[in-house]
């Protein structure tokens, strides 16, 4: 780019102006230099000649007044210490020459005749004529001729000051080129960081202030300005952001508003046929009703017939209703603790008129024991049926549906499992969806109003519980699972329900619970049953022996203080009879003192607990004694 | 300033000229010489009555030269000294005299006139061979035909005035100590 362009013209600028100032300044001192000398020299040599004439003309006056032609050339030859003097001569008064004096080396000897006084520069000499003058009488005249070397001494002097010129240049150059760096490199890096900032639009590169001067203000103002418009383009960044957000929200619910509308379109539809289905029905029934003497037996139909055709109006509308009420946080559940199989019952015997109709094959398992959940037992009863009527629709007739109930941790799974037509694997999350169904092009007496799982989810979703589907694809069935917390009665206050939580992954055990305290033994076997483990309860010495020998447990705990046969004699009965002699016997007591342990150790007790026992102790007691068969 | 210098001494140098132009015979040159010798010559401030006093030049014994020399320094002056020309008839007046020549006199007279000068302080110039040997201060010589002279400075000494190197420098022939 053109920043680049004027990276090194800057410098160059910086160098032109130093050298041209400095060369500049130097040319006016040698002009002065020049001009000055040139004065100086024309008039030493002049005054020089001047003097010289004087000096001369003085010694040599007495040579002239008496004639002495030999003194006065003597006197001249003389100027031979002088080489800038080429030739001298003295006249006399009368104007013949009366003694000269030529250097070897001069060229132009001198003039024949005097001239006036003077003194004149000719060429490269200069000359002068000077009367001999004494006792204000004119004795004669002497002339010299003396080297004018003004050309050669400018020569010199130029060549002189060129080379201070040229030498003073250079280190002007040189010392520029390491101070100009001062001056020019501020500026160059800011220039850099501004080309930078044009190509790279990165705003966060700062320039670093080096010096203090004009140069240092502008990487102030520059750094200012990137920050300012650093800030700016993020602004604009961040809302533009936030406007394609909004559009792309704004866009998505209108997509899903144009879904909800289609399908409320399609749901009035199905509504209308689903409601009228049933009518038809309902007016033959009457007309075979009102005609006269018809057949008991056909009347015993009809009416059969506008019963059943009632009841599916009247769920399809309780159906509405509930989604409606759920829609509209108005469904308040009845919750109390139920046992779960009596829900399954009553969810059974609903959906089992379809069923039969289709001739399904139903299976029911529970577990072995009681589960309780905390639940309002008609909601729960209509998720089941509408989960079996789910079955029963998408299942062909002669198919397989099983309810399987089982314990799994601290929740208790229910799963509705069939051999039907199964979900697609696309399908799978839409299922629960309200007013979807899986295959719109099931015949009219499948079909349904797409309520039925919407309506099941919400409610298991409402007992804090979780309602999922799987399929192995279509064609493979489907099972639908629901997940539900288990809870324990609370029948005595010590029962520790939120002990549950942490039981996990534990193995099941069989265990006697031998105590006469009849809450707190019921209470205890509820949640160990609650567990999965299998309880039995006695309340005497006698009655646990009895039972012990058929139930072979693996844990006893036994009261000490039970009547008629205490907790001692009855652990040792326990050792010595072959089904419990490995088993582990805990003693349960009010009396905690060392010799109590020691008298329950030596009746063949494993392990001591003290009154109230905590579940979390027995828990423990669990994980710590190992199972010995 | 040295041309108007230069103008001023033309017009002296051309007068000068004008006078030198005449016939150079030996006379006129021995008077040129006795004249111009008074420019080279110190005498002490004793020798003048005052500082205007005019130089006088005794001529002894060459009537022809007195009077070629007064006409050559009609006018002229020495410094501010006047140049006066005397003829003497003896040597009783020498006294007075400021420079002496001594024309052909027999030696005797030529002797006692030295003496008397030397007394009165006045410099002799005389034209014999042996002048300088006489006591003579300055005696001319024809040397090549040309009038040179040689000069004694003992004499000098003892006449009480100082020649001065210039004139020492052109003499044929300077005489240092005593003969």
């Amino acid at each position: 780019m053109t920043i680049i362009a004027y990276k090194g013209s800057l410098r160059r600028k910086v160098m032109f102006l130093v050298l041209a100032s400095t060369f500049t300044a130097l040319f006016v001192a040698a002009a002065a230099l020049v001009a000055y000398e040139i004065v100086i020299y024309r008039n030493a040599l002049r005054s020089d000649l001047i003097t010289q004439a004087n000096i001369l003309s003085h010694a040599s006056a007495p040579a002239l007044a008496f004639d002495d032609r030999k003194a006065a050339t003597a006197n001249l030859a003389l100027l031979r210490s002088r080489p800038d003097i080429l030739a001298a001569a003295l006249y006399t008064a009368r104007g013949a020459v009366f003694a000269t004096y030529v250097q070897d080396t001069g060229g132009k000897t001198f003039p024949l005749l005097p001239e006036p006084d003077g003194y004149v520069i000719a060429g490269d000499s200069a000359q002068l004529f000077h009367r001999v003058v004494d006792n204000s009488e004119v004795l004669g005249t002497l002339y010299l001729r003396a080297r004018y070397q003004l050309r050669d001494r400018l020569v010199d002097y130029l060549a002189i000051l060129l080379g201070v010129i040229g030498a003073s240049l250079l280190i002007t150059a040189l010392l520029s080129r390491n101070l100009r760096s001062a001056v020019t490199d501020p500026i160059l890096s800011v220039a850099a960081a501004a080309h930078d900032v044009i190509q790279n639009r990165d705003f966060s590169a700062r320039v670093k202030r080096t010096t203090d001067d004009e140069v240092g203000v502008l990487v102030d103002a520059f750094n200012a300005m990137l920050v300012e418009v650093g800030g700016r383009a993020t602004e604009l960044e961040t809302s533009n952001r936030n406007l394609q957000h909004e559009m792309a929200e704004r866009r998505a619910a209108e997509a899903a508003l144009r879904i909800a509308d289609r399908r409320k379109d399609e749901f009035l539809a199905t509504l209308a046929h689903e409601l009228r289905n049933p009518l038809a029905p309902i007016a033959n029934a009457l007309v075979i009703l009102r005609t006269p003497n018809v057949p008991q037996s056909v009347a015993e139909q009809a009416r059969a017939m506008m019963e059943r055709q009632m009841r599916q109006l009247v769920r399809l509308v309780d159906d509405l209703l509930d989604i409606s009420r759920i829609t509209t946080d108005r469904l308040v559940l009845k919750r109390q603790v139920a046992a779960l199989a009596d829900v399954i019952r009553n969810a059974v015997e609903t959906a089992r008129p379809v069923m039969d109709a289709r001739r399904h094959e139903l299976a029911v398992q529970l577990p072995d024991h009681v589960v309780h959940v905390d639940a309002d037992p008609t909601r729960l009863a209509q998720v089941f049926s509408n989960l079996l009527n789910n079955a029963a629709k998408y299942t062909e007739p002669g198919g397989h549906i099983l309810i399987d109930a089982r314990l799994q941790g601290t929740d208790v799974i229910v799963e509705v499992r069939d051999d039907g037509i199964g979900i697609a694997d696309e399908m799978l999350p839409s299922v629960f969806e309200m007013f979807v169904q899986v295959d719109t092009s099931l015949e009219r007496s499948q079909s349904g109003l797409g309520v039925g799982l919407s309506l099941a989810r919400r409610l298991v979703e409402m007992h804090g519980g979780k309602l999922e589907a799987h399929s192995a694809g279509l064609g493979h069935g489907s099972v639908f699972s629901v997940r539900l917390p288990v809870v324990v009665p609370e029948r005595n206050e010590g029962a520790a329900v939120p002990a549950l939580a942490r039981v996990h992954g534990l193995p099941l055990y069989r265990i006697l619970l031998v105590d006469d305290n009849v809450d707190f033994v019921t209470s205890m076997g509820a949640l160990l049953g609650a567990l999965g483990h299998q309880v039995r309860i006695v309340h005497d010495g006698p009655e646990a022996l009895l039972l012990a020998a058929d139930f072979h447990p693996q844990f006893v705990f036994l009261d000490i203080g039970l009547p008629g046969m205490d907790g001692y004699q009855v652990a040792r009965r326990l050792r010595e009879s072959p089904g419990t002699r490995d088993a582990i016997l805990v003693a349960v007591t009010g009396w905690g003192q060392e010799k109590d342990r020691q008298r329950a150790k030596e009746a063949g007790f494993d392990q001591h607990l003290v009154k109230p026992v905590e579940f979390s102790t027995i828990q423990q007691l669990f994980k710590a004694l190992a199972p010995r068969t | 300033m040295l041309g108007i210098a230069s103008a001023s001494v033309l017009v002296s140098a051309a007068e000068a000229v004008s006078q030198l132009d005449a016939p150079a015979t030996e006379g006129t040159v021995k008077a040129a010489f006795l004249y111009k010798f008074l420019s080279y010559i110190d005498w002490p401030a004793a020798a003048f009555d005052g500082p205007d006093s005019p130089l006088v030049m005794g001529v002894l014994g060459a009537d022809q030269m007195a009077d070629e020399l007064a006409d050559l320094v009609q006018g002229r002056t020495v410094g501010r000294r006047r140049v006066q020309v005397r003829k003497l008839q003896d040597r009783s007046a020498v006294s007075g005299s400021h420079l002496l020549f001594i024309g052909a006199l027999p030696t005797e007279r030529t002797v006692q006139a030295i003496r008397d000068a030397k007394a009165a302080g006045a410099v002799t110039v005389t034209e014999v061979p042996a002048g300088l040997a006489l006591g003579s201060v300055i005696n001319f010589l024809l040397v090549d035909d040309r009038v040179r002279f040689e000069i004694s400075r003992e004499a000098a000494e003892q006449t009480r005035v100082s020649v001065s190197s210039g004139l020492l420098g052109v003499a044929y022939r300077v005489q240092s100590g005593r003969p």
